[in-house]
């Protein structure tokens, strides 16, 4: 109850300060609350809030399969071609630290400023984050359960099917999730840089013409999207990995082997 | 079982001289618009470079970048202190400070082109904000990892409020501090040239736009070789001084 | 149900398990100029149907030697045989971890898949084996139900209690019933009455049938409860350094046990065999 009246209060600073700036600085700067509000609502209304958002929702999405797929298999199938990880190494480096956003003229060059550079330009951030969060899941599963399981004669088919990939899922699931805000964000970053739909190009139409509320729309909007889609992913991964302990440290003692 | 070194470096030399082959064979079939050739690149660099401008133009990117990162990264780190100094008021703001998670960072480069112009200060801010939030999440996590029975006994036995920071919270905080660093530096660099393809008159992304708007491939592909070239050269020296300073951590024995 | 195995005698022709002259140096590296010598000429022997347990102090190599056995680690010199074959030797190439299903392997850490649910991870070594047939799920459902897990079959491991995962460690190497098996400090980390309950369960479950047992323990009281021989180790480079026969009558009641005739004594003798081994100055 003390925290929900906190809060409440926090949020009116909040909003005081918002609407104290817009007086100071002026509306033209700094729209104020209400008249953010007043716009959002005009856009919800006249559809033109949905119509980018379905498209920057659509960049995001493809491109999060074409690159998440490949991205949480691929380490699967390699794991244990030693040779082969070693080859690929550090082109996977190079290509996992290339900056793929400031790559977006890139595939807008190969692309075309429609939905397609966007998806390439998802699809290759979003690759690499589950890619090697996944790889690192796989070369983290604890060894002792790998060696336990070899003592009552487990083979390699059966350690891979019950221990490995069991032990990774939930590196999987964390690469999922830590891709999907940045596939809304790159898609977006695309849309800035050249692109005639979807909320990043509504958000630097709105710069260049001198609409502040509609620019802040376009953020709040953002803001909205990113959240729904993280609660949506922690209920599914919950669902998922019901096995999981719900907090708490798992004490783990002095090693055995 | 372990890969040996000779195949390895085969395998790397081979993988790289096909990928070269296969950028000379696009280049070849999908013409000069598409796929810049390696000699015009080369030419493109060689020219820049003794024109002062290539020069010019990675100064000003790792300008914004550096300053912005000094910035934003003092802020981020000083500010969870700050908040945790406040019984209560972590947990009050939480929901706040989701909510400004969620905002994809890089869609306010155009605001704050808006508010700040399309110079340096504008490109400074921005990477400033990126940086900033990338820290703040990391040091109120490292301040929240900050074992509670550590801090109870620490109490009992008489450290103030100064030695607690500096024997108990600094050190549990610092781990998850200079992880984020790391992510921090190459993402600031990225944050500087997005604000340039933005709007800007100088720096590399100023430059890739400017070759864009020209239809300028070569150009492009320059620009867009030199980020990456930049920002993985940084992440390799991050990667050397981290080794380094961690050294004294792997001590173990034994086990499997 | 499984009925108990009458009294045999233990010492009787010869050992099922021997470990001869056994040493593991842990390599030089890290600042450290010389290797690490953590067992040098260890040896020992274990007839079928033996309860030994062996007592060391802390870092004597107890994990070590038991690791050596169940072959997850390599001696630097020594044998080890079953049956008068050996399975182990320093210029052994492959490690063969458990034997073949002959050396079950209960470690310090109850290791069950926190993704599996108590009876899938017990049933797991018998799947692994191809052995899961209506005679073997039946066992296993013996054995869990003279443990006392009965009911908690579809539990994860993190739902149960820490006596419980042990209970069901020891379960799942029982149930695959290898001949030898080794137990590495399994009930360290619990309280002292559980320690004592699963005492008592694990006694129960053994008498049911006899396996050749290893247990290592640092805990005197522990090492006579369960064991028909203490062997007492040095500290590192670790050997066999004393040896006490256990000769209170078996089944043993655990709670009374302190109350025996003879315990103290035993328990003195080796506790000053321990307390021998003076701390090593570095």
């Amino acid at each position: 109850m003390r925290i929900a009246v906190q809060r409440i209060v926090i949020l009116a600073v909040i909003l005081a300060s918002w609407q104290g700036a817009s007086l100071w600085f002026g509306a033209q700067w700094i729209p104020a609350p209400v008249a953010t509000a007043r716009a959002l609502w005009l856009q919800v209304q006249n559809g033109e809030l949905w119509y980018h958002a379905r498209f920057t929702l659509s960049a995001a999405v493809i491109g999060f399969l074409i690159g998440g797929i490949p991205g949480a298999v691929l380490p699967f199938l390699i794991r244990r071609l030693a040779t082969l990880r070693a080859i690929l190494d550090p082109y996977l480096i190079a290509g996992y630290g290339a900056p793929k956003v400031a790559l977006t003229p890139l595939f807008i060059l190969w692309f075309g400023i429609g939905l397609e550079s966007k998806v390439a330009l998802v699809a290759s951030v979003v690759f690499f984050l589950v890619f090697f969060i996944t790889l690192a899941g796989l070369d983290s599963v604890d060894q002792k359960l790998i060696a336990a399981a070899r003592v009552f004669g487990a083979g390699p088919a059966l350690i891979a099917r019950e221990i490995i990939w069991p032990g990774a899922i939930p590196y999987v699931f964390t690469g999922l999730r830590v891709a999907a805000p940045y596939a809304i964000g790159t898609a977006v970053v695309g849309e800035l840089i050249s692109s005639n739909r979807g909320l990043g190009y509504s958000i630097q139409a709105a710069a260049t013409n001198f609409e502040p509320a509609k620019l802040f729309v376009g953020v709040v909007a953002l803001a909205g999207i990113v959240l729904i889609l993280n609660a949506v992913l922690d209920f599914c991964e919950k669902r998922l990995l019901s096995w999981r302990p719900t907090g708490g440290i798992a004490e783990r003692a002095q090693t055995s082997f | 079982m372990k890969p040996r070194t000779g195949i390895v470096v085969a395998g790397r030399v081979l993988l790289g001289a096909g990928l070269v082959g296969l950028w000379t064979l696009a280049h070849r079939l999908l013409g000069d618009q598409f796929v810049a050739g390696l000699d015009d690149i080369a030419a493109r660099l060689w020219e820049i470079g003794a024109s002062g401008v290539l020069v010019r133009d990675i100064g000003v990117t790792l300008l914004e970048a550096g300053i912005g990162m000094v910035v934003g990264g003092a802020a981020g780190f000083a500010l969870p202190f700050l908040i945790a100094r406040v019984p209560g008021l972590e947990v009050a703001l939480r929901p706040f400070i989701a909510a400004a998670m969620g905002v994809p960072k890089l869609a306010l480069a155009p605001l704050l082109i808006l508010w700040f112009g399309i110079g340096l200060l504008s490109k400074v801010v921005f990477v400033a904000l990126v940086v900033f939030f990338l820290l703040f999440f990391s040091t109120l996590a490292g301040i929240r990892s900050a074992d509670g029975r550590l801090l109870a006994v620490a109490r009992v036995l008489g450290l103030h409020e100064l030695m607690l920071l500096r024997e108990v919270m600094l050190p549990t905080t610092l781990p998850f501090v200079f992880a984020s660093l790391k992510v921090a530096l190459p993402r600031a660099i990225s944050a500087a040239v997005v604000a340039e393809f933005v709007a800007a008159d100088t720096g590399l992304g100023s430059y890739i736009q400017n070759a864009m708007s020209q239809a300028d491939t070569v150009g492009v592909f320059t620009g867009v070789i030199v980020v990456t070239v930049v920002v993985v050269v940084v992440n390799a020296v991050l990667d050397r001084t981290q080794k380094r300073a961690m050294s004294w951590r792997h001590s173990a024995i034994g086990g499997f | 149900m499984l009925k108990p195995v009458s009294d045999i005698a233990p010492d009787r022709a010869e050992p099922l398990l021997e470990v001869r002259d056994l040493a593991r140096t842990f390599g030089a590296r890290d600042g450290r100029a010389a290797g690490l010598n953590v067992i040098e000429g260890l040896s020992l022997a274990v007839t079928e149907g033996e309860f030994v347990t062996v007592a060391g102090p802390s870092g004597s190599g107890k994990s070590t030697l038991l690791n050596m056995i169940a072959q997850t680690d390599r001696p630097t010199a020594g044998t080890i045989r079953l049956r008068g074959k050996t399975i182990m030797d320093a210029s052994t190439s492959t490690l063969t971890p458990g034997w073949h299903c002959q050396i079950g392997y209960v470690t310090q850490e109850d290791n069950l898949l926190p993704w599996r649910r108590l009876e899938e991870n017990i049933l797991l070594p018998l799947r692994a084996q191809r052995r899961l047939d209506d005679a073997a799920r039946a066992r296993a459902a013996a054995l869990i139900d003279t443990a006392g897990l009965a009911g908690f079959e579809r539990f994860y491991p993190h739902e149960l209690s820490g006596g419980m995962r042990k209970r069901a460690s020891l379960v799942r190497t029982l149930a695959y019933d290898p001949p030898v098996i080794l137990m590495d400090e399994p009930f360290g980390a619990l309280d002292a009455q559980t320690r004592t309950e699963l005492h008592a369960d694990l006694l129960r479950l053994w008498s049911l049938r006899r396996k050749t047992i290893i247990f290592v323990t640092h805990d005197i009281t522990e090492a006579i409860a369960l064991g028909d021989r203490v062997l007492v180790l040095s500290r590192a480079p670790a050997r066999v350094i004393d040896e006490f026969r256990v000769d209170l009558p078996r089944p043993r009641d655990i709670d009374g046990l302190i109350a025996a005739p003879g315990f103290a004594r035993l328990y003195e003798s080796i506790r000053q065999a321990l307390a021998r081994q003076a701390p090593r100055r570095a």
